[in-house]
């Protein structure tokens, strides 16, 4: 492994343990139910999963709405609708993006 | 995935990380596929993935190393990319309840990533009680899944989806499936308008300056939306 690659990998990875370990040793025991950190807290998660699945979708949709997109969308909400299944709903996001572009021949 | 019991074992979190596992080892083995196509030997790729285990930091790595820029710059710029990470240990610690332990968070938060803090957040939204053995149980799985992958892809080297595109582009769209999976999963009617505001500001930040910090915009402003009472009066 190269000198450069590793040293970059290890600054990197250090940072992100950093990140992710020192803010669970925070004291959240004494937030009020309801108070401004608490709130803002509570909608940290949603925020974070509807933000990485916004950002994940920008790709697919610059240059226009590709219908595989929608085929994907579609199946993942039928699916988890259906079944309250992540594993299924993932798996047939999947399949139903690649069924679109088989279907189009948009690649 | 059943119903949740009040078990939260070691296996539970081996369980737990499943959707995780399909959805991480498709976009590892093509991390490690595009390692590979640019350069970088198998235990480079490995190495990425072992030591800064971040997928869309690893990806932006890769682009940053073929383009000789410095490590420092690109130091900075991946770590910049990471700095969300803050907010899930106190976010997942909240909804767990104050009085859980904490005593080895040095060592599982480590796996702590976007889609783990996701999965978690969505089991104990179901009913699922927190504990340190469930994380290491799902940081596992996920991490186990990432690392496999990440060796299938470098072993199989630059190239190796290109004869199957239809199968490279449905692998492409595991990662978004997962995260709109995991939204379904904890979304409560309560939540729409933080989900709303996240979304149009990472949309508007990607597409105005970059997708970095469309990441970074998005997650503030949805918890700020949270913060002024949009998300209900504890949502979550």
């Amino acid at each position: 492994m190269r000198a450069d690659i590793l040293t970059l990998a290890l600054i990197v990875g250090l940072f992100t343990w950093a990140f992710r370990f020192f803010p669970t040793r925070a004291d959240i025991s004494r937030l009020p139910q309801g108070g401004a950190l608490s709130r803002f807290l509570a909608a940290t998660g949603p925020a974070a999963i509807a933000t990485l699945f916004t950002a994940s979708v920008v790709p697919f949709v610059e240059g226009g709405l590709p219908l595989p997109l929608a085929f994907g969308t579609v199946a993942v909400l039928a699916v988890y609708t259906a079944s309250r299944s992540v594993v299924g709903a993932t798996m047939a996001g999947s399949v139903g993006y690649g069924s679109g572009v088989w279907l189009l021949g948009t690649v | 995935m059943s119903e949740m019991t009040q078990n939260s074992t070691f296996s539970d979190g081996l369980l737990a990380g499943f959707p995780i596992v399909l959805g991480y080892f498709p976009i590892a083995f093509a991390f490690g596929v595009a390692a590979t196509g640019q350069g970088l030997n198998g235990w480079e790729a490995f190495g990425l993935s072992l030591i800064v285990y971040a997928g869309a930091a690893q990806f932006l790595a890769l682009a940053l190393i073929t383009s000789g820029a410095p490590v420092l710059i690109a130091a900075f710029t991946l770590v910049a990319m990471n700095l969300r990470h803050v907010l899930y240990g106190p976010a997942l610690l909240k909804r767990a309840g104050a009085a859980v332990s904490r005593r080895y968070a040095w060592a599982w938060a480590f796996g702590l990533t976007d889609e783990v803090f996701g999965a978690a957040l969505g089991q104990l939204a179901r009913g699922r009680r927190f504990s340190e053995p469930f994380m290491f149980g799902l940081g596992l799985a996920a991490y186990a899944s990432w690392l496999s992958g990440t060796a299938l892809g470098a072993y199989a080297g630059g190239g190796a989806l290109q004869g199957w595109p239809v199968l490279e582009a449905a692998l492409g769209f595991m990662l978004p499936a997962l995260f709109l999976a995991l939204l379904l999963s904890i979304l409560s009617r309560a939540q729409v308008p933080v989900i709303a505001v996240a979304a149009v500001a990472t949309v508007l930040v990607s597409l105005l300056v970059s997708g970095t910090a469309g990441i970074l915009a998005g997650m503030i402003a949805g918890a700020a939306a949270g913060l002024l009472g949009l998300g209900g009066r504890d949502a979550g």
